[in-house]
């Protein structure tokens, strides 16, 4: 049997922020224990001060860890070499102000060596890939909205494509269609074969794209496994069907408890309202009239 | 005779390990560059986005500003001949740039890496594959790149201004040059024009003369109203007293102990006392400065203040000699004769006059070297004695010759000796009368017959046939180039002296160390420009890495100020290496009572004084010194400067730049970017 390999490890990986006396130490991380797959979405949840943002830096190599391992692609995490296959979007777009989104890209390109025309192809490919509209491309990022300055962050962290994208908050600053678009792009992403390690407090984001994930507290891993199993209500049978007359729906409710089934509860199913609001903007994009429809 | 092997095995041995331990610190900083791939391309993208970051912070102001600033100055200051006004304006020019470019660019320098910081731009950067000496380099590159663009525009900026002042000039000295000659032919005047004013009417005062300068030295006679004559030194002056011996007779000095013996004349302590400094420094022992150079190894230095007793004399046994320069074989007992040695003396003491013989007739000599065993001297052998000399009454740089005496007129004038060693005679342009071209730089300061004109005795000889001299008189122009032609059988293989002196009583010729010049072809101005403003750059890529080194793990505020430390320690070098010298509380000599240095309060604040001095001289060894190369100097006083200047400044800005980049990757190489 072929090992499964993994695109992330980390062991006992601990990270004590020091401070000038022993007392104003901060234990971000304890001896965190990581193992991502390549080609799956991995989701970090924790609640704010949990460490995740903290454990995205070690495995960038941005911050020195106090003890333990984490190993990136197979390479310790940091290594020159490791960053040239990997891909960050850091939780607020740290971007220079003054360049605009053409010169942002070509500057992050030229950090990977890439010549000309590998720039210029590789940046406006990009560009067009999170949907960064054309006319606004020239002006300084300083001037952008929020959600564009996060598109041109996303872009910059897909330009090299990397074998790992780790995403903190990718949908942070995004409207819902922008956060619909993020969510696609990250399932095109694991479609693509690539490994993206998703960092989000939207936990409905998280639960739509990723395949496992880990929930963090104050530095420890509390809970970790793969989503449908974690989510999944073992205890409860749930039915949808179409065409349902109310003959047929007092039948079944009849037949269930017959059955000796115990909390029987009946009703219409509700699209979820991003869905909503995506069909109304695309339509509205179109110039088409939405017509409202509870079908999904 | 044992001579010495001439050569100093400790100073050189302490020379090669600190070479060797910076060379290696720089080594072993930078031992994993070739492991990360460090390259210019990706060090050069952090560049043009610190380029960019400059351009966003407005550094284009500058050059407006400075030109600005320039104009308003060059308004306000009248300029008191044209040579002077292109001396003045070059000055304003390049001193605002330098003050400014090195003020914006230690700030940028400083701010840069913690900006990033502090906006997080750099985790984003940092998540990319480049390397920490990568984003050092880049920031300096892109720091110095921006500063280079700067410089570039105001040195076009310079360039275009000083031509507008050299057209002015030129059409003011065609105009006076007209007028002057048309005086002449009508016999309204009876002094013909000046050539000097024809020259700068001709190729204005711009172009960059390439020129050969000689050595000076100034001999002859200062006090005319003793016999035998003396030269005076005065105290807190510049003036330079210099004996030179040929030789030290080692094999015949017992114990074997150099030994030297200044004897002074007369010792005047000040005319009169009409300040309370003036009466301190009657108060006051006369100190002299002695510094010893071997001429065939001139690293081989000792030095020393002295105090003269009462009656003008002092010893010195230049202890370094036997320990540090390994004069003095212990195992054998034997002494090594060091070759010629250089003695110059200083007097530091403020208001004190020292006149010295010369040495030459019956008065003692000025300066022996004792310790001699007269009984091991052989019969009718010479003991080799100094000829004294002062390269004295230095007043702005210029000295100062005196013309001849009414009251002794069978004393020669003082005559100043420019002398030109192993001149190429293939770089010195031939004219079709078979003369080559001197430019002399004069002026006179006329204290007894005011109405005579400035007059010169010029004579040129070669050592190879001093007998066959050249001589004449030529009329100079206060202030103006005076040219002067010489035939070309001078330009032999042998030196070439050309001699100064002043023809009329009361008439001081002033000149200064280049104020004789042989002319080579000239070069144009703008490259000379072009290597004073890379002397600037120089200074500014200096500053830059010093910014950006302390930067790495200090906020942009406690880097600048330690920047700025930097940089005003690295410009106190020759004056905290005078305080070491003269050391404790004898910086204060002249207002300190005598008895003071009895009283035990006066010896500690001396021990701490002289401890703190010379901590704070070690300091300053550790930072570059700033002022090694001058931009302005030689560009402003010739409009010239050789291309070994810039040279070696790079090498030199290469040598300290790299240490300092080592300690700064060091620095950063750990050092956590989020």
């Amino acid at each position: 049997m072929v090992a499964e390999f993994a695109a992330i490890e980390t062991r006992d990986l601990t990270k004590i922020y020091p401070g000038f006396w022993k007392s104003q130490q901060v234990q971000a991380l304890t001896n965190l224990n990581l193992r991502v797959r390549q080609g799956e979405i991995f989701g970090l949840l924790g609640p704010n001060g949990s460490g995740k943002t903290t454990a995205i830096k070690l495995l960038l190599g941005l911050i020195n860890a106090t003890s333990g391992e984490a190993l990136v692609m197979g390479q310790q995490a940091g290594d020159q070499d490791t960053r040239r296959r990997l891909g960050y979007l850091p939780e607020e777009s740290y971007l220079y102000r003054f360049l605009n989104a053409r010169q942002t890209m070509d500057f992050y390109a030229r950090l990977f060596n890439m010549n000309r025309s590998q720039r210029r192809q590789a940046v406006d490919y990009y560009l067009d890939f999170v949907g960064l509209d054309p006319a606004v491309r020239g002006r300084r990022i300083g001037t952008y909205s929020k959600g564009q300055t996060r598109r041109v962050a996303l872009a910059q962290a897909l330009l090299n494509n990397p074998d790992l994208v780790i995403m903190d908050e990718p949908t942070s600053g995004l409207d819902p269609v922008g956060m619909l678009e993020i969510k696609n792009m990250i399932l095109r992403l694991k479609a693509a074969g690539k490994t993206v390690l998703l960092s989000s407090h939207q936990l409905a984001d998280v639960e739509d794209v990723c395949d496992r994930l880990v929930i963090l507290y104050r530095g420890r891993v509390e809970l970790e496994g793969a989503l449908n199993d974690l989510l999944e209500v073992k205890d409860v049978f749930q039915l949808e069907a179409r065409r349902v007359s109310p003959e047929l729906q007092a039948k079944l409710v009849e037949m269930t408890k017959a059955g000796g089934a115990e909390d029987i509860q009946t009703g219409r199913p509700r699209v979820r309202l991003e869905d909503l609001f995506k069909r109304l903007v695309d339509a509205k994009r179109r110039g088409e009239p939405m017509a409202v429809s509870t079908r999904r | 005779m044992n001579h010495h092997p001439g050569f100093d095995y400790i100073a050189l041995c302490a020379y090669a390990l600190i070479g060797i331990l910076v060379v290696a610190f720089v080594l072993l900083a930078f031992r994993d560059v070739g492991r990360l791939r460090t390259g210019i391309f990706r060090s050069w993208a952090i560049g043009r986005t610190t380029i960019a970051e400059a351009w966003n912070a407005r550094i284009w102001a500058i050059v407006p500003i400075w030109f600005l600033i320039c104009l308003i100055i060059s308004l306000l200051v009248r300029p008191y001949s044209a040579a002077s006004q292109v001396e003045i304006y070059l000055t304003i020019l390049l001193r605002a740039q330098l003050v400014m470019l090195l003020v914006y660019l230690g700030i940028l320098a400083c701010v840069s890496l913690p900006r990033e910081r502090e906006r997080r731009t750099l985790i984003t950067t940092g998540s990319k594959p480049i390397s920490r000496l990568e984003l050092l380099l880049g920031k300096v590159i892109g720091i110095c790149a921006a500063g280079l663009a700067m410089l570039v525009l105001m040195t076009a900026i310079t360039w275009g201004f000083m031509a507008v002042i050299n057209m002015h000039i030129e059409h003011d000295a065609a105009v006076l040059y007209a007028h002057e000659k048309r005086s002449y032919n009508s016999l309204v005047r009876r002094i013909p024009p000046e050539p000097g004013i024809r020259y700068t009417a001709q190729h204005g005062v711009l172009q960059a003369q390439n020129y050969y300068t000689g050595t000076l030295r100034i001999a002859g006679l200062i006090n005319y109203q003793t016999n035998p004559p003396e030269r005076a030194l005065k105290g807190g002056s510049s003036e330079t007293l210099y004996f030179d011996f040929p030789s030290l007779p080692a094999q015949f000095v017992s114990p074997p102990v150099f030994l030297f013996r200044f004897v002074v004349l007369r010792m005047n302590t000040g005319a009169k006392p009409n300040t309370p400094a003036q009466q301190a420094a009657m108060l006051q022992p006369v100190k002299i400065h002695v510094t010893a150079v071997l001429r065939d190894n001139p690293m081989m230095t000792a030095q020393q203040s002295l105090t003269l007793n009462p009656s003008g004399t002092v010893e010195w046994r230049p202890k370094q000699w036997t320990n540090f320069f390994s004069l003095y074989e212990p195992a054998t007992g034997q002494l090594y004769d060091p070759g010629p040695v250089l003695l110059k003396v200083t007097c530091p003491t403020l208001g004190a006059y020292l006149f010295f013989g010369d040495g030459t007739q019956a008065q003692p000599a000025a300066c022996l070297a004792l310790n001699l065993d007269r009984s091991r001297v052989p019969a009718g052998m010479m003991i080799p004695k100094p000829d004294p000399v002062i390269t004295g009454f230095k007043s702005n740089n210029k000295q100062e010759i005196v013309g001849p005496s009414y009251s002794h007129p069978g004393i020669p004038a003082e005559v100043a000796s420019f002398e030109f060693a192993h001149l190429p005679d293939r770089r010195i342009p031939i004219g079709k009368h078979g003369n080559f071209t001197v430019h002399l730089f004069l002026s006179v300061d006329k204290q007894e017959n005011e109405a005579l004109p400035a007059i010169a005795d010029i004579t040129a000889f070669t050592l190879a046939d001093p007998t066959h001299p050249i001589r004449m008189q030529l009329r100079f122009a206060e202030k103006h180039l005076t040219v002067l032609k010489l035939p070309k059988s001078l330009l032999d293989q042998s030196p070439l002296v050309i001699n100064i002196q002043s023809n009329y009583p009361g008439h001081w010729i002033k000149l200064t160390q280049n104020s004789v010049q042989i002319v080579r072809p000239p070069s144009p101005f703008i490259v000379n420009l072009a290597k004073s403003e890379f002397i600037i750059f120089c200074e500014m890529v200096l500053l830059v890495v010093i910014g950006v080194t302390a930067s790495t793990r200090l906020g942009w505020p406690v880097a600048m100020l330690t920047t700025m430390v930097c940089y005003v320690l690295g410009n106190l070098f020759h004056f905290v290496y005078k305080l070491m010298i003269l050391g404790g509380f004898g910086l204060y000599g002249p207002y300190i009572d005598s008895k003071m240095k009895g009283l035990w309060y006066y010896q500690i604040g001396s021990f701490i004084t002289a401890v703190m001095v010379k901590m704070l001289y070690a300091l300053v060894r550790l930072m570059p010194d700033f002022t090694r190369f001058d931009p302005l100097h030689d560009i402003v006083i010739s409009r010239n400067l050789p291309w070994i200047v810039p040279t070696v400044d790079a090498g030199w800005t290469l040598a300290c730049a790299l240490p300092i980049l080592a300690l700064g990757y060091l620095l950063l190489r750990k050092q956590e970017l989020a």
